[in-house]
Order: C-alpha cells, then sequence, then structure tokens
C-alpha cells in the first residue's frame, strides 16, 4: 500500500501545481485525477465513474479575481482512491458510490482552506521579493517564484497523502459499517449529483440560445436512452 | 539610443515562463512576481550593461498584476516590446504601468468569460461523456479539445503581443473571442443536454410505461432547472451537496 499512496502523492503534486500555480493544462480535472487514483488504488474504472460527475458540478464556480473555487482536484482524490478501494472489498454500489460523491465535498472545502492559506504564505514571500530586488539583487525574483512554486507543489502533495488516505479510511472503516439496506436507501440521492453537473455547465454557459436548446437535446438523448436503450 | 535586439533564447525563455505566472499567486500583488519573473530574461538582454535600470525594469513589473493566465501571455509580449522601446530611450516608462493597468482587468474579464466561462466547461462536458464509453477516451477529449484552444491562444497572443499595443488590438480584433464564447457556451449546452439526458435516463426511466418516462423526464428537467436557479442566486455547489449530505444522513438516521 505504501508504493501506491507514494505514487498518489507525485500525482496530486503535479496536478495540484498544474490546478493553480503552472501551466493550467487541465490536468487537474477531476476526470483525469479521480481516473488516476482508481488506477493507483487498483480499479481505474471505478475512479473514472466518480471523475465522470464530479468534473461537472463545481464548474459553476469560476476562479475569477481573488475568489478561489471548491477544491475539486482534492475532492477528486479523495473519491478516485475510495471508489478504487470500495469496489475491492464490499462493492462499488449505488449508496457507496453516494456517500463517496457526497462526502467529496467536505474535502473540497478543506483544500479551497488550504489554498487560501497557500496564498496567504505567498504573500510573505512577495513580500521579501520585493525587498531584496529593492536591496539590487535581481536574481531574488526568481527565488522568489520558485518559493511560491515550491510551496505550492508540497501543499498539494500533502493534501494528496491526506485526502487520498482519508479515501482509503473511509472505504475501509466507514461505509463496511452500513449494512445493504442503509445504502439502498442512500442511494435515493444519486439521480441527483449528475443533474447537478449538467445544471452547473448549463448556468455557466447560459445565453439567450441555450436554454431551449440545452432542454430539447436532453429531451432527445432521454427519449434515445429509454427507447433504445442506448447502451450507456 | 538605437533599438535594442531580443534573441531567440531570450524570447522563447520568456515564452516558457509565462507558463508560471501563477506561480507565486498571492493576495497581495497576485500574479506580479509570476510576472516579473516571466519578463527577466528580455529586461537582462534590454539592459545588459545598464544594472541600474535593469532593477527600475524589475520593480515596475513588480506592482500588482492580476488578469486570466492565459491572456497573460497577450500582455506578456506586448509589455516586452514596450520595455524595448523604454531601453531604447523611444518611450516613458510610466506607459508600461499604464497599459498593464488599462488591459489587464478587460482581458481578464474577456478571458475569465471564454476560458472558465466556456472552453473549460465544453470541454469537461465532452470529456465526461466519453468517459462513459471509456475513461481514457474521455481524459484525451478533455485534454485536446481545452489546450487545443488554449495553448493556440496564448501562442498567437504572444506573438501578436510581441508586435506591440498596435499588434495587440489587432489580434482581439481579427480573433473575436465573444463570438468565439457563444459558440463554445452553445456546444456546452448541447453536450451538458445530452450529459443530463444520457442520466435521467439512467435514473429515471427503468421499467415503467410511456407516462412513467414522461415524468422522469419532467423530474429531472424540473431538477435541473432548480439547481439552475439557486447557481444563479448565488447558492453554490458545495451548499447543494451539503444539503443533499445532511438529508442522506436522516435518511440514515431514520
Amino acid at each position: 500500500m505504501a508504493w501506491r499512496f507514494l505514487l498518489a502523492i507525485l500525482i496530486g503534486g503535479v496536478c495540484y501545481l498544474d490546478r493553480t500555480a503552472a501551466c493550467q493544462l487541465m490536468l487537474h480535472r477531476p476526470l483525469v485525477v479521480a481516473t488516476l487514483m482508481g488506477a493507483v488504488f487498483g480499479n481505474m474504472a471505478a475512479g473514472a465513474q466518480v471523475g465522470v460527475v464530479l468534473e461537472l458540478i463545481f464548474l459553476a464556480r469560476l476562479p475569477v479575481g481573488a475568489s478561489i473555487p471548491p477544491d475539486d482536484t482534492g475532492a477528486a482524490v479523495f473519491g478516485g482512491s475510495a471508489a478504487a478501494i470500495a469496489s475491492s472489498s464490499i462493492g462499488l454500489d449505488a449508496g457507496s458510490f453516494t456517500a463517496v460523491l457526497l462526502l467529496s465535498v467536505v474535502v473540497a472545502e478543506a483544500g479551497k482552506a488550504a489554498d487560501r492559506f497557500v496564498r496567504k504564505v505567498n504573500v510573505r514571500i512577495a513580500r521579501i521579493t520585493a525587498e531584496s530586488v529593492d536591496r539590487g539583487d535581481v536574481k531574488a525574483v526568481e527565488h522568489g517564484l520558485l518559493a511560491g512554486l515550491t510551496l505550492f507543489a508540497v501543499t498539494g502533495m500533502l493534501l494528496a497523502l491526506v485526502f487520498s488516505g482519508a479515501g482509503v479510511a473511509v472505504s475501509k472503516e466507514v461505509l463496511p459499517r452500513f449494512g445493504p439496506a442503509s445504502r439502498v436507501s442512500f442511494s435515493i440521492l444519486l439521480p441527483a449529483l449528475p443533474l447537478l453537473g449538467a445544471a452547473s455547465v448549463y448556468s455557466c454557459s447560459r445565453t439567450e440560445r441555450t436554454a431551449a436548446v440545452f432542454f430539447l437535446t436532453m429531451a432527445t438523448v432521454f427519449c434515445a436512452t429509454v427507447l433504445f436503450r442506448w447502451p450507456v | 539610443m538605437t533599438m535594442p535586439e531580443l534573441g531567440k533564447r531570450s524570447r522563447n525563455a520568456v515564452w516558457r515562463r509565462q507558463f508560471l505566472l501563477q506561480g507565486c499567486w498571492n493576495y497581495e500583488g497576485m500574479q506580479n512576481v509570476g510576472f516579473a519573473y516571466a519578463i527577466l530574461p528580455a529586461l537582462r538582454e534590454f539592459y545588459a550593461n545598464r544594472p541600474e535600470e535593469a532593477l527600475k525594469a524589475v520593480k515596475r513589473h513588480l506592482e500588482f498584476f492580476n488578469t486570466q493566465p492565459a491572456m497573460g501571455a497577450l500582455i506578456l509580449g506586448a509589455s516586452v516590446r514596450l520595455e524595448q522601446r523604454v531601453a531604447a530611450g523611444e518611450a516613458d516608462p510610466r506607459a508600461i504601468g499604464t497599459f498593464k493597468v488599462g488591459l489587464m482587468g478587460s482581458l481578464g474579464a474577456i478571458g475569465d468569460s471564454f476560458f472558465w466561462g466556456a472552453l473549460r466547461p465544453m470541454a469537461s462536458v465532452a470529456g465526461a461523456l466519453l468517459a462513459l464509453l471509456h475513461p481514457l477516451l474521455g481524459i484525451a477529449a478533455l485534454l485536446l479539445i481545452y489546450n487545443g484552444g488554449h495553448l493556440t491562444l496564448r501562442r498567437r497572443g504572444f506573438v501578436a503581443g510581441m508586435e506591440g499595443p498596435e499588434g495587440v488590438v489587432g489580434w482581439l480584433k481579427r480573433v473575436s473571442l465573444s463570438i468565439r464564447t457563444d459558440d463554445r457556451k452553445l456546444l456546452a449546452a448541447i453536450l451538458a443536454g445530452a450529459y443530463a439526458g444520457v442520466f435521467a435516463g439512467r435514473f429515471f426511466a427503468q421499467g415503467g410505461g410511456a407516462p412513467h418516462a414522461l415524468a422522469a423526464l419532467l423530474l429531472a428537467a424540473a431538477a435541473v432547472h432548480l439547481f439552475s436557479v439557486l447557481f444563479r442566486k448565488a447558492v453554490s455547489p458545495s451548499e447543494i451537496l451539503s444539503f443533499l449530505l445532511f438529508v442522506g444522513v436522516l435518511i440514515l438516521w431514520r
């Protein structure tokens, strides 16, 4: 298990760097992260299932100006690892799947708080950089940026360790405590989650033209899924 | 004073470094350290034998700066060109600060709307739909759709910026981001509709006849509408998820 956590830490570090500090190539998106975490913890498909739902849910919160959206990367680390472990122990039934997705909100908010903390520490780094430049040390700019990057990376690695550990713990210790009947009753909430994701995209892509198009496509695909039993 | 040249090596270094624009993002200067870091290779070349002026130039770029990171490439390219003119004595150094402040807000708003509000949702929902067929297909689609647009605009913006402020204006007219934003939002809405339809079909319409399916579709559409109204009222996804978690706990309690 130790090498799995090591891998999770490395992947988490890269993905968290991509999230804010470097590149923004979307390697930090829940679909990517949850699938990778699923693969690391033994079941890529289970991780991807979580990623498909988490991918859209938090899109309605844009990283505009100084506002920080919930940490969907952390939610995916937690969800991907928890789903993979659950699938190999109690099985990833609808109730466990719903529980993993709903618990990921706690992780997303914790990750957001950590992100805010890093940006506050960076204020100090930026001030030290400016003071060093005032004293004539131009290289301080490069050192300051390296310090900021390191802080983002180390925090990302720590969060990846904590969140993947939490995912494993939830799947091994918490979910099995609830019997199959409890899990089935919990799964009643599952249909709301992908619809929440679709609403998230719909609300951030809303223009005059999109409302009709959205609901028309939804109805068409729904009918096709029901009538022709599309294998999705 | 002759116009100092920017070597290919320094130009490439500036291009590479702009990917770290947010490397030291902070609540005070926001992207200031990242911007100064990115433009540093150009400043070193322009003020090769003038350390005092180099220092002043670096301080200029440690002022507050914040914009959408992909649009930062455009401002960075134009700032390099302006610094070149300042180093040649053809422009006032204060023009750089005015230019950056004038552009970062408006380009930030345009970039946020295009990248975060249109391109990313479109790529995400396309990826999520294709991931239902195979996870790796979904990931490939997400990364290719987003980065195809993102990296192209970054590169073209940087090149246009390097032509100077005039190049920025011309490029912004040519690229017509508002039309692209609307198109991608429409595509995102179509794909999101398909996504909602797939899951509604999966969950709601298992068994039962036509009336049951119609009721299921209406229920799903009403749920999407309700959530979007809540988003419009500034309720966050986390708050909705927390409420659902609370409901789940109540169900278990019962």
